[in-house]
């Protein structure tokens, strides 16, 4: 007996020793590694990662890591997604908008010291048109690359393009170093086989290389020592880690663990107490309700009165409560940063919605409002906001029941418009206003309510006035009258433009945000 | 395990039986907080003072006066939502215990009676079913269902019923060599007679402890993965799911405590039950408490105290 | 009790009986992977769209270059026997979410699982050996009926209940143990030998790294230690009271021997075998937890990805972890058998 009891007694203290030891342990080699000048600095995101290869990413926390180690031809500065200025490239473009020149800025160098040449750039853009699987491919559809001298390129398209300098920004066209890419099997079409080396190595020119990638946990950057451009590395490691529950990001933030959270929703980062910096901003995505105008798939709904009914039954500011700080409500279908969104949006007008609801014929069936319930949108829930929205509809008359499925459920009848009416967000491909027009009816999203061209040629024909133009003022006239229109009638209720809430401790600073790449990784610095 | 059930346990020593399972405070106890709760299932629409539905209160509120247990995200009363979560779990976890009881003692009485090829066949499909951990199985058996609190009860079936095959087996594997049923079937009664009139009044006992322990894990089956999204959907009240909005607003603790506290308190009243049962109707724990105080197992266990 | 007389004769029957056993855990094992298999071709959606996104599922190029990659374009019988016949090669396919190995994804996944049910393991024998058989010698007195009462208590709460409260309270609150994760984010993890980060640790000569990665298990053990020590109390007592009771131990005190004596020489050793299934059966329900606790935890193990496997209805992956859970049980239940089987004879014969 005495010598199983003393066993027994002795592991489990030594059990309990080894823990509490590891307590204290742990807790000092967290605390010792927290940021000081030129040190390491921790960044906690919902990884959307897939790849560190440029040319087939398409995911927010890929441009995020990619923004950080490579340099596009054209880039925004800051906070600002409108206006795309140098970075690798001076662009000119003709007065078409259909030819567009961009000369490599002088001695500019990769990471390996080689120079940035006219080649890097062709083989880089060629490479992601000409991998037929990738995300990113669809960026490139008729953009032409062609060689002008060592130092210039130029990208013509057939039709006028005033958003290719927006295009050319997002990190999937970085340009890479095309020698070292060639070597390890990269070429510009399906036999590209430079993935495996590109997510374990780097072949930019930003501030930063990869050190490591582990696709679940994290991703490691170091300081690139050759370096000449002008975002100076503010740290020596950038350590960005998949923290998928926007709690734990909290907690992390809180204990030290972390020093950036870049999730955190409204209600989370008012519980921050002092010692953390919070940058608040609006995103660009738009959550909104869409009802299927295909009567197939709508029946009784399928109609511009029903849509009118939802539209005015809403109480738009009680729905914004539930988003929190940094967010808005949405005034349209173009987010307020973009030119030519509307400066108000719809107020509740319930004896509006009541009379449109009359005219429409529903009858107090039951509505299914279908949503993915586990993609939080800047930190919004979708599931609270869709169980507001029924409540809310209730009252006006109409009879809702939610249907909520995961992304990888939903997406599906939601790309194929099968679905009748559903709650979903749309961000833009590239930061323009053209990337809103998709909502437009015969459009990609319009399509996906049902919406066709023939539904509304008038706001068909705003479309292609926007896509025609080759002038920055029509083009933005274009846009208001498209932005006005379809808040006015169509199948889309658009709802809040959510914040995004960049946390950190005091001793990080330079949080800003972005439209492609959400957080700057190149702007952090030790305060 | 090996429960040859002794045939003193014949009608008359089960009268006995029954009072002397309450006869435990723990039994007691269990029984009133599970009664308890049913009643608040039934009365809920009297005993919630709001609408769990209702989102008319200021969001993520304290306890206070006006909602005993505070507000959620989306300024809804816990407590409301909380007496209402009892109407959402309770009766579907108990239907959840019966059905699979029915489904596992059927093909438990199958394989033992039958024996033979169906016996091992059967008992291979409640190897592989057991062999699967149970929440790894009933998610993905809800995750291909598609979300719903129907489909989690379902997977929860799924994965519930071999327990209930393997013990009737056995029960009937041992039952089939005792005296009075193969008088039975010497005096005639047919194979179903013989199973109904002999074989399973004595099954009975194990298998209703089984299924009173086993009600608690339904419930934490069912809230587990509800939390993880795949059981109860918005905005149904349920306890699961409430706890899982805990975990986005750390610093609202009444989200979490309340129901995590009214889970505990169900589950474990109907263990405390369960427990309770199979102290009388499990004949291994029946042989310890005959042997009780002044008998040689205490008295040694009293010698040999370290 | 006594083993058997070991001679040639015992050895055949062992060998024949572990044959007998190895054959069954084959069958069963093809039968796991029928069953998941045919469980993800039922799933209603369809995985290409889900894994492409939405803005590259409507160009049609992509999806059918991606459907050929991935082999979806073929009958699902064609996929079965592809997907068994590169099993046999230990190519378990390429998760579409991921976009590596899953045997890969699988080899870094179930050891950090693996390192959470191994020490919970551990810790719930400990300590249910010390609490059970207390309760067993108490009989009837206090200590048992409190011991009781805990054991009910532990096996009824909620663990990603106790998971989020501890985790707020512990870390939180008290900052007495780390973050969330395997190791803190400023180390490196050890250079992989069994990728239990803790032996890797201990192999590299890193302590500070091995008290790093003791903190960050310190609460999803004791979480879920709660529910397998609350078992196992009650097994242990019920199987020591049962020996106790046996004619063998009263024999043996009736010559004489030392209460102490007793205990080691034959109540645990009686006890052992039902104590060992049921360390077996706790290992399994333990892999069953860890969902719920990953979650919490932000811990990259097996209930992470199969969650998120199923979420985003990537088939192969979901497969890929219906076959390791199921090998995993099979191989503790075989070893649980062996071992019964050399101990005690009887199995062996029958």
């Amino acid at each position: 007996m005495a010598r199983s009891y003393r066993h027994a007694v002795a592991a489990l203290a030594v059990v309990t020793a080894l823990t509490l030891a590891g307590c204290s342990g742990g807790n000092s080699a967290s605390t010792s590694g927290s940021s000081s000048a030129g040190g390491t600095v921790v960044v906690d995101t919902a990884f959307s990662l897939e790849t560190a290869d440029p040319g087939r990413n398409y995911v927010p926390t890929g441009n995020m890591v990619l923004h950080a180690i490579y340099d596009t031809l054209l880039t925004f500065q800051g906070t600002d997604s409108t206006t795309p200025q140098p970075d690798l490239a001076t662009m000119e473009q003709n007065a078409d908008a259909t030819e567009f020149t961009f000369t490599i800025t002088d001695g500019r160098t990769f990471s390996d010291g080689s120079p940035v040449t006219a080649d890097d750039v062709v083989f880089s853009l060629q490479r992601v048109a000409g991998i037929t699987d990738s995300k990113a491919n669809f960026l490139m559809t008729g953009i032409t690359v062609t060689k002008v001298d060592d130092k210039t390129v130029k990208l013509t398209t057939a039709t006028p393009s005033l958003q290719l300098p927006a295009i050319v920004t997002n990190p999937s066209l970085s340009i890479l170093n095309s020698k070292v890419v060639k070597e390890h099997g990269g070429t510009t079409d399906d036999s590209d086989a430079a993935k495996s080396w590109l997510d374990a190595n780097s072949a930019g020119s930003g501030p930063y290389t990869l050190q490591s990638l582990d696709l679940t946990q994290q991703v490691v950057m170091v300081k690139n020592d050759k370096y000449d451009g002008a975002d100076k590395a503010g740290y020596d490691k950038v350590v960005v880690r998949n923290v998928s529950q926007s709690s734990t990001q909290l907690t992390n933030l809180q204990g030290g663990d972390s020093n950036v959270a870049v999730d955190l929703s409204g209600d989370q980062v008012k519980s921050l107490g002092s010692g953390f910096t919070v940058d608040s901003a609006a995103s660009a995505e738009t959550l909104f309700l869409l009802i299927n105008q295909d009567k197939n798939v709508g029946g009784v709904t399928a109609t511009p009165a029903f849509a009118e009914a939802v539209r005015y039954a809403l109480d738009y500011d009680k729905l914004l409560e539930l988003t929190g700080s940094g967010s808005v409500a949405a005034t349209g279908v173009i987010p307020p940063m973009f030119p030519g969104a509307n400066t108000t949006g719809v107020t509740q007008d319930l004896a509006k919605s009541k009379a449109a609801l009359a005219a429409s014929g529903y009858n107090g069936e039951e509505v299914k409002l279908q949503f993915p319930n586990d993609t939080p949108v800047g930190g919004v829930e979708f599931t609270p906001l869709a169980e507001r929205v029924q409540e809310q509809l209730k009252a006006a008359g109409i009879n809702v029941t939610l249907a909520p499925a995961p992304f990888a459920t939903e997406v599906q009848p939601y790309v194929k418009a099968q679905e009748a009416f559903s709650l979903w967000f749309w961000g833009p491909d590239y930061a323009d206003s053209s990337s809103f027009l998709p909502f437009g009816p015969g459009q990609k999203v319009g399509l996906r309510a049902g919406w066709t061209a023939d539904a509304a040629p008038d706001i068909a024909a705003m479309v292609t006035s926007a896509t025609d133009a080759t002038s920055v003022d029509a083009r933005n006239s274009a846009f208001r009258d498209f932005a006005q229109a379809m808040q006015e009638s169509g199948p889309f209720v658009p709802l809040v433009v959510p914040g995004i809430n960049l946390a950190s401790s005091d001793t990080v600073a330079g949080l800003e945000y972005n439209v492609t790449w959400t957080l700057d990784l190149r702007s952090l610095h030790a305060k | 395990m090996n429960l040859i059930v002794p045939e003193k346990l014949a009608p008359r020593r089960r009268r006995a039986l029954l009072p002397r399972a309450w006869r435990s405070p723990l039994a007691v106890a269990g029984t009133v907080v599970a009664l308890g709760w049913i009643v608040v299932a039934v009365l809920a629409p009297w005993i919630a003072p709001h609408d769990p539905l209702a989102q008319d209160l200021p969001r993520l509120a304290p306890p206070s006066a006006d909602a005993i247990m505070g507000t959620d995200g989306t300024g809804r009363d816990v407590f409301s939502r909380l007496v209402y979560g009892a109407q959402t779990t309770i009766p579907l976890a108990l239907m959840l215990v019966v059905c699979a009881m029915i489904i596992g003692t059927v093909v438990g009485a199958l394989a033992g009676y039958l024996g033979g090829w169906v016996d091992e066949v059967l008992m291979r499909v409640t190897d592989m079913v057991m062999a699967f951990p149970t929440v790894i199985l009933a998610m993905v058996i809800a995750a291909s269902l598609g979300p719903s609190i129907l489909n989690a009860v379902i997977a929860g079936i799924i994965v519930a019923w071999p327990p209930y095959a393997r013990i009737t087996r056995s029960l009937v594997l041992g039952l089939r060599t005792q005296n009075y049923v193969i008088a039975g079937r010497l005096l005639g009664s047919s194979p179903l007679r013989s199973l109904l009139r002999d074989v399973l009044p004595n099954i009975a006992g194990p298998v209703l402890v089984l299924a009173s322990l086993d009600i608690g894990t339904a419930i934490l089956l069912l809230s587990g993965l509800s939390f993880l999204g795949l059981g109860a959907q918005p905005p149904t009240a349920e306890w699961g799911t409430m706890i899982a909005s805990a975990v986005q607003n750390t610093s609202a603790w009444w989200l979490g405590l309340f129901p995590g506290l009214a889970i505990l308190t169900v589950v474990m009243a109907f263990n405390f039950i369960g427990d309770s049962l199979r102290d009388v109707l499990d004949p291994l724990a029946a042989r310890e408490r005959e042997a009780e105080s002044p008998t040689a197992v205490s008295a040694a266990a009293a010698e040999v105290a370290p | 009790m006594s083993t058997a007389v070991r001679g040639r004769g015992a050895q055949h029957t062992l060998l024949r009986f572990l044959a007998r056993r190895a054959v069954t855990s084959i069958i069963l094992l093809f039968g796991i992977v029928l069953v998941t298999f045919s469980l993800t071709v039922i799933v209603p959606g369809d995985p290409v769209r889900a894994a492409l996104g939405e803005g590259a599922s409507s160009n049609p190029a992509t999806v059918a270059a991606f459907r050929e990659k991935y082999g979806l374009d073929q009958p699902v019988w064609i996929r079965f026997f592809r997907y068994v016949g590169n099993l046999l090669h230990g190519d378990l396919g390429t998760s579409m979410t991921t976009g590596r190995p899953i045997s890969a994804d699988l080899a870094k996944a179930v050891p950090a699982t693996a390192e959470i049910a191994l020490y919970a393991v551990i810790v719930s024998f400990a300590v249910a050996v010390v609490l059970g058989t207390l309760a067993a010698y108490r009989r009837g007195k206090v200590t048992d009926e409190v011991i009781r009462v805990v054991t009910l208590v532990g096996l009824s709460v909620p663990t990603f209940w106790m998971a989020i409260l501890t985790y707020q309270l512990f870390f939180m609150q008290l900052h007495w143990v780390s973050g969330s994760g395997r190791i803190s984010p400023t180390l490196t993890p050890p250079p992989t030998v069994t990728g239990f980060y803790t032996i890797d640790y201990m192999l590299n000569g890193d302590s500070v790294g091995f008290f790093d990665a003791v903190g960050h298990l310190a609460l999803p053990v004791l979480v879920l230690s709660l529910f397998t020590i609350a078992t196992l109390t009650r097994f242990v007592r019920t199987s020591v009271l049962e020996v106790l009771d046996m004619d063998y131990a009263r024999a043996a005190r009736a010559k004489g021997l030392s209460g102490r004596r007793v205990v080691v020489g034959y109540v645990l050793r009686g006890a052992a075998l039902p104590i060992l299934t049921l360390v077996g059966i706790a290992f399994g329900s333990l892999l069953s937890g860890t969902v719920l606790v990953e979650a919490v935890f932000a811990w990259p193990g097996l209930g992470t990805y199969a969650y998120n496997a199923s979420k985003n209805l990537d088939l192969l992956a979901v497969t890929g972890v219906g076959l390791i859970v199921g090998v995993i049980y099979l191989v503790i239940n075989l070893v649980v058998d062996v071992l019964y089987g050399v101990l005690d004879p009887r199995v062996r014969l029958s």
